[in-house]
């Protein structure tokens, strides 16, 4: 049930409802021994260091993780320089493995939709940085690495929120979550070796300043649209 | 407008680089997808780079999983057949000699990858004693009763190679352990009960 309630958190409130309603139903037919599909349904039946499934599996959570992928794209947004690339992903890298592999081991329970609602604010955040709203509003422009090594942090905690509800065997537990660590990394380097490519060739494009502002404002609004989400899933789990 | 000048056209990447990345992202993708995706996710490894990996038996667990939350789907769709489909799937186990104060002592060896089910028809409000050991291998278990739209799960454990305790039932039906051999190698569990009950059920 934990991994069903899990993935009802990226759904819009309706489906959610939908799935909870779904979930009261599943529940009166009574499953014979409990069975948690997918990859939690894997974690949960393995013991001891399983070193490559967990690098796949961190892989495979960040880049199915559009929220993180999102905030990636906002922050390579304008960075065309590999080595500010480098600088910036490394900051968020470095963001999330800490608060990633603190809140696994010391199992902080933070509740997954508030965390997730700031990981949505976070995309909001770095779009209106982009489009120099806070240079305009604030009258200077508060420092970007600053910011993306703290939400960083906040994704971090999101993660480790993921990775509790997956219960993870103790046996073997450190090695496999700093695999796990490695896998998101891999998975966020996959990912932006894409988004690279991808945004090559829109800067190549006379029109690309003029994009990038209405880029900029649809990922404000996915920004808007994941905080509510988490914000309404939140205010129906209380 | 923004917080970032409009990049110099001499520090992006030229045509021919971003071509060239291209073609490296397509190729990497599907050696991604036919090596390591679907080892993981289907159990399917044509390659048997998979295999080497360790991926594969992910996947093979993943698929098993998704087959049995299949089948409960479909098993449990009526209520009232579960309880009936058990009584034909069951077989009874006879009364092994009483050790001590055990009632009952079933020895039960299962290979790698085997699942079996063992539970004890009990009235509500019953208790079952019970101590196990597992040798050869380490064995999961999920300790557990479903009846009508009733369910209870008492404890779960993976990896352990002994258990005891005892449980009082809130509801009469069949109470027992789901268990299954996650080692590689085959393990034999010695299960011995004690309690209120009526019978005991096995299921493979």
């Amino acid at each position: 049930m934990k991994t069903l309630t899990g993935g009802a958190r990226r759904m819009p409130l309706r489906l959610a409802l939908a799935a909870c309603a779904s979930v009261i139903l599943m529940a009166g037919a009574a499953l014979a021994h409990d069975v948690t599909p997918g990859d939690a349904g894997y974690i949960q039946e393995i013991w001891g260091v399983h070193i490559i499934p967990f690098i796949y599996l961190g892989a495979k959570h960040m880049i199915t993780g559009y929220d993180h992928i999102l905030f990636l794209l906002g922050v390579v947004f304008f960075l065309y320089r590999m080595k500010d690339v480098a600088i910036y992903v490394s900051l968020f890298a470095l963001g999330h493995s800490v608060t990633m592999l603190l809140g696994v081991w010391f199992g902080w329970g933070i509740n997954a939709y508030i965390i997730d609602a700031i990981i949505g604010l976070s995309v909001v955040y770095k779009a209106l940085d982009n489009l120099g709203a806070f240079q305009k509003w604030l009258g200077f422009q508060p420092d970007t690495k600053a910011a993306t090594l703290i939400f960083g942090l906040f994704h971090g905690t999101g993660l480790a929120s993921k990775i509790l509800e997956y219960q993870i065997s103790e046996d073997g537990l450190l090695a496999n979550l700093l695999a796990f660590n490695v896998g998101v990394e891999v998975g966020q380097l996959l990912a932006l070796f894409v988004i690279l490519i991808v945004m090559g060739y829109w800067r190549r494009s006379p029109d690309f300043l003029r994009q990038a502002t209405y880029a900029n404002l649809i990922m404000v609004a996915l920004g808007v649209l994941l905080t509510w989400q988490q914000v309404a899933g939140y205010l129906g789990s209380v | 407008m923004h917080n970032a000048p409009k990049p110099k056209p001499e520090d992006l990447p030229t045509r021919a680089q971003l071509r060239r990345s291209t073609l490296i992202a397509c190729i990497g993708a599907v050696a991604i997808g036919v090596m390591v995706y679907m080892p993981a996710e289907l159990g399917r490894d044509p390659t048997g780079v998979g295999t080497f990996l360790g991926l594969t038996e992910m996947g093979l667990i993943k698929q098993q999983l998704a087959e049995e939350a299949e089948a409960d789907a479909l098993l449990h769709g009526g209520d009232d057949q579960s309880s009936l489909m058990n009584d034909i799937l069951g077989l009874f186990v006879s009364q092994a000699h009483a050790q001590e104060a055990w009632q009952d002592e079933i020895t039960f060896t299962l290979a790698p990858g085997a699942s079996t089910e063992i539970k004890a028809t009990m009235e509500e409000g019953a208790t079952l004693f019970y101590a196990w050991s597992a040798e050869g291998g380490r064995i999961n278990f999920d300790l557990h009763a479903h009846a009508g739209d009733r369910n209870v799960t008492y404890e779960k454990g993976r990896g352990q190679t002994s258990g005891e305790g005892s449980f009082v039932t809130p509801f009469a039906g069949d109470h027992g352990w789901f268990w299954r051999n996650r080692d590689s190698a085959a393990a034999t569990v010695t299960l011995r009960l004690r309690g209120d009950y009526s019978a005991i059920v096995r299921a493979d």
